[in-house]
C-alpha cells in the first residue's frame, strides 16, 4: 500500500512539473507525429513505380503488322507496363543508368526479335537484366507481367488468326500468306463437287474424309475460341479509404507516436530525479525502488493514454468530418486504448531502465531516441523478409503494439489477435520492469 | 551523559578497487556538533551519505537509536525545480508520513521565510539552500547531516544556517556537517573529525583540531 502511495505521489509530482512545461509536451507530443508523417510518405513511396529502361536493338518499326493485324509494338509495351515506368534508351545509356541506381533493370529487345516473332517458328526472347537489391525480386514479378500481358495481346491476334485459316479451310474464299495470295476451296465446296460424281466409290470415301476433317476443324475451331477468351479478372474500383485514413496509417501513427513518446518521456522523468539530486533523498527509504519504477511506468502509461485517445480522436473527427467511407470505429475505441495502456507501460519499463543508466537527463533523452528508432524499424522489417528481426522484435513492444491497434480498430474478429498481443506486452511489460528494477539502485546511489 | 543517537561500526565504502572510505567508527550524541574535514576526494561526502542511508556501506553496520531520525541535506540543492517551495515541502512530507504535512510546511515555510508561490527552480541560492534545509528538518530528526551547507552562501545566509544548525543542537538533537572552512569549523563544531583518502586523520576538539593543523 505505501509503494502504490509513493507511486501515485511521485506520478502526480511528474504530472504537475510536466503540465509547466508545455513547450515539451507539445514537442513530446509533436516531433513522433511528424516522425509517423515521414514513414508514412516513405510507405507510400515504397508503392511507386520503379523506372525500368528499354534497349531497342532490333529497332522495330512504329507499326508492324503480325499474323494479319496491325500493332504499335512499342505503344503495347508502354500501355502493359502499368507497374513500371518504361525509359527507352540506348544500349550504353541503359548500362550506365542500371549502374547508377537510376534505373532498377532493362529489358533489351535483341535483333531479330520482330522477324522471329512473324514467323511463329521461333519464340522471340525479351532479354531482362535487374541490379541486385530488396527490390530486384519485385522488378522481375513486374517484367513477367509484363511479359504475360504482351503474350495475351499477342496470343488473342494468333488464335483469331488461326480461327480464321479453319473457316477459310471449311468455307473457302481468298487468302493472302507469306505475301501470296491465295483462291482456297473449301471443304464444302470440295464436298459438292465430290458428291456430283455418283457412283465413285472412291469419292465417296473422299466425301466421306471431308466430313470428318470438318467435324474435326469444327472442334478445332471451339477450342481455339475457348482459348482466346481466357480467364479474366474483373477489377472493380470501389469508393474506399485513402491510404492517409487506412487502418494500418492509423495504427502506425499510434504505435509509432506513444513508442517514441513513452520512451523518452520515462527516460527524462527518471534521469532528472539524478539532475535535481533528489534521487539520493529518495533512494534513503523515502520511497521504494519499486514504487519509483511504478511512478514512471505510471507517468509513461498515463501519457500515452492522452496522447493516443487524442490521436484516435483527431483521426475519427477528419474521417466523419469528412464522410469519409466507413467512419471511424468509435465503439473500438476503449480496446484500442486497452492496448495503448499495455504498450505505453511497457515502454515505460524500457524508458525506465535508459534513464537509471544514464548519466542525465539530456543523454537519457537522447539514448531513448536511439533506443525507440531500432524498436520501431525492427517491427517494421516483414518477419518473412528477415526472421532474425522478427525474433528480436518480439521482445520489444512496437510490433505487438502496431498488430494489436490495426486489430482491435479493423478486424471483424479482434480477439484471436488482440488477445495474444495483450498477453506479449504483459510480459514484456513484467520483463523489462524486471531488469529496469536492478538497475535503479544505479540512479539513487549516484 | 549525552545519549548516543546515531553510531556507525567498521562502516567502510568501495568502488570496485577504489576505498571511498576505509572502515570507520562513529558515535554522535545528542547536544553534539561535529565538524566533518578534509581536502576534496577525503570521503566526507560518502560518510555523511551511509549515514543518511542514501548509500549502502559495503561493510559494518549504522546503529540510530530508538525512535531517532535522520535528516540529510546533501551538497547540492536537493528539490524538485518546477515545483514550488510549498508543493515540495507537501511532497516530500507525505512521502515521509509526516502527520499534518499541510501545517508542518507552513510551519517551515514561515520558519525560513521562504516564497510558498514560485518554481523553486526561481529561487536564490541562498533560498534553495534553506528550501533543501527545510526538507531535511521535515520529519523532527533528531540528528541532521549537513554536506558544506554554506559553500555558496552569502555572509548573511551562512549565519541564518548556523542559526538553524545550533537551534536544532540546542533543542538536543546532534549536528553532523562537512566543511571547508576552518573560521566555521573552529566556531560552530564541538568535535572535529578529519577524513584524507577515505581515512581517519585526526579526532578531537576544535582547539586541539587547530594546533594539529598547523604541524608540518
Amino acid at each position: 500500500m505505501r509503494t502504490l502511495r509513493a507511486a501515485a505521489l511521485l506520478t502526480y509530482k511528474d504530472l504537475v512539473s510536466l503540465r509547466r512545461a508545455p513547450l515539451v509536451v507539445i514537442l513530446l507530443a509533436c516531433y513522433p507525429l511528424l516522425i509517423a508523417g515521414l514513414v508514412g510518405l516513405v510507405a507510400g513511396y515504397a508503392n511507386a513505380r520503379p523506372r525500368v529502361a528499354v534497349v531497342d536493338l532490333d529497332h522495330i518499326p512504329p507499326t508492324t503488322k503480325i499474323a494479319g493485324h496491325k500493332y504499335h509494338i512499342k505503344a503495347a509495351i508502354d500501355e502493359v507496363a502499368k507497374n513500371v515506368r518504361i525509359s527507352w534508351m540506348s544500349k550504353p545509356a541503359a548500362d550506365q543508368a542500371l549502374r547508377t541506381g537510376s534505373i532498377v533493370g532493362v529489358i533489351t529487345i535483341p535483333q531479330g526479335f520482330l522477324t522471329d516473332l512473324k514467323s511463329v517458328v521461333h519464340s522471340p526472347t525479351l532479354e531482362f537484366e535487374t541490379a541486385q537489391g530488396g527490390i530486384s525480386s519485385r522488378v522481375t514479378q513486374q517484367m513477367q507481367a509484363l511479359v504475360y500481358n504482351l503474350n495475351l495481346k499477342l496470343q488473342g491476334a494468333f488464335i483469331k488468326d488461326a480461327i480464321r485459316y479453319i473457316s477459310l479451310i471449311q468455307r473457302g474464299g481468298k487468302a493472302n500468306f507469306l505475301g501470296s495470295s491465295y483462291n482456297v476451296l473449301g471443304i464444302q465446296k470440295a464436298r459438292a463437287l465430290l458428291l456430283k460424281e455418283k457412283g465413285n466409290a472412291t469419292a465417296i470415301e473422299v466425301a466421306r474424309f471431308l466430313d470428318t476433317a470438318e467435324g474435326a476443324l469444327r472442334a478445332s475451331q471451339v477450342s481455339a475460341s475457348a482459348v482466346a477468351q481466357p480467364i479474366k479478372l474483373s477489377v472493380e474500383t470501389r469508393q474506399g479509404r485513402s491510404w492517409l485514413f487506412s487502418a494500418q496509417m492509423q495504427a502506425y501513427a499510434l504505435a509509432l507516436t506513444i513508442a517514441i513518446l513513452a520512451l523518452a518521456l520515462a527516460a527524462a522523468v527518471t534521469a532528472s530525479e539524478r539532475d535535481e539530486n533528489v534521487a539520493c533523498l529518495l533512494g534513503r527509504g523515502l520511497v521504494s525502488k519499486l514504487s519509483l519504477l511504478l511512478a514512471k511506468v505510471a507517468l509513461a502509461t498515463v501519457v500515452s493514454l492522452v496522447v493516443g485517445a487524442g490521436i484516435l480522436l483527431a483521426f475519427g473527427a477528419i474521417v466523419d468530418i469528412g464522410g469519409i467511407t466507413g467512419g471511424q470505429p468509435w465503439g473500438r475505441i476503449p480496446l484500442v486504448l486497452g492496448g495503448v495502456i499495455l504498450f505505453g507501460a511497457a515502454l515505460g519499463a524500457i524508458g525506465t531502465l535508459i534513464g537509471a543508466l544514464a548519466r542525465e537527463g539530456r543523454s537519457a533523452t537522447l539514448g531513448a531516441l536511439l533506443v525507440a528508432l531500432p524498436i520501431v524499424l525492427l517491427g517494421l522489417v516483414p518477419r518473412e523478409i528477415v526472421p532474425p528481426a522478427g525474433i528480436v522484435s518480439d521482445f520489444l513492444p512496437f510490433s505487438h503494439g502496431q498488430r494489436f491497434f490495426g486489430s482491435a480498430l479493423y478486424d471483424l474478429h479482434p480477439w484471436a489477435t488482440v488477445g495474444p498481443e495483450a498477453l506479449w506486452l504483459l510480459g514484456l511489460l513484467i520483463l523489462w520492469g524486471a531488469v529496469a528494477r536492478l538497475v535503479l539502485p544505479r540512479l539513487t546511489e549516484g | 551523559m549525552a545519549e548516543v543517537l546515531l553510531s556507525a561500526r567498521s562502516v567502510s565504502r568501495r568502488y570496485g578497487r577504489l576505498t571511498a572510505l576505509a572502515p570507520f567508527d562513529l558515535e554522535l550524541c545528542s547536544g553534539e556538533s561535529v565538524a566533518l574535514v578534509g581536502p576534496n576526494g577525503a570521503g566526507k561526502s560518502t560518510l555523511l551519505s551511509l549515514l543518511a542511508g542514501s548509500l549502502r556501506a559495503s561493510e559494518g553496520q549504522i546503529s540510530i537509536t530508538g525512535a531517532a531520525k535522520v535528516g540529510w541535506l546533501p551538497q547540492r540543492p536537493s528539490h524538485y525545480g518546477r515545483l514550488t517551495a510549498r508543493e515540495n515541502l507537501i511532497l516530500f512530507a507525505r512521502l515521509e508520513n509526516v502527520g499534518d504535512p499541510e501545517r508542518r510546511t507552513t510551519e517551515l515555510l514561515e520558519r525560513f521565510s521562504l516564497p510558498s508561490d514560485r518554481a523553486s527552480a526561481h529561487l536564490s541560492v541562498g533560498n534553495r539552500q534553506r528550501l533543501s534545509l527545510a526538507i531535511a528538518l521535515l520529519g523532527d530528526p533528531n540528528v541532521l547531516l549537513l554536506d558544506e551547507p554554506t559553500a555558496s552562501l552569502d555572509p548573511k545566509q551562512r549565519a541564518r544556517m548556523w542559526q538553524e544548525a545550533g537551534r536544532h543542537v540546542a533543542e538536543g538533537g546532534a549536528v553532523l556537517f562537512s566543511s571547508q572552512n576552518p573560521e566555521e569549523v573552529e566556531r560552530h563544531a564541538t568535535r572535529v573529525i578529519a577524513l584524507d583518502s577515505g581515512r581517519l586523520a585526526f579526532s578531537g576538539g576544535p582547539a586541539e583540531y587547530v594546533v594539529w593543523e598547523r604541524e608540518p
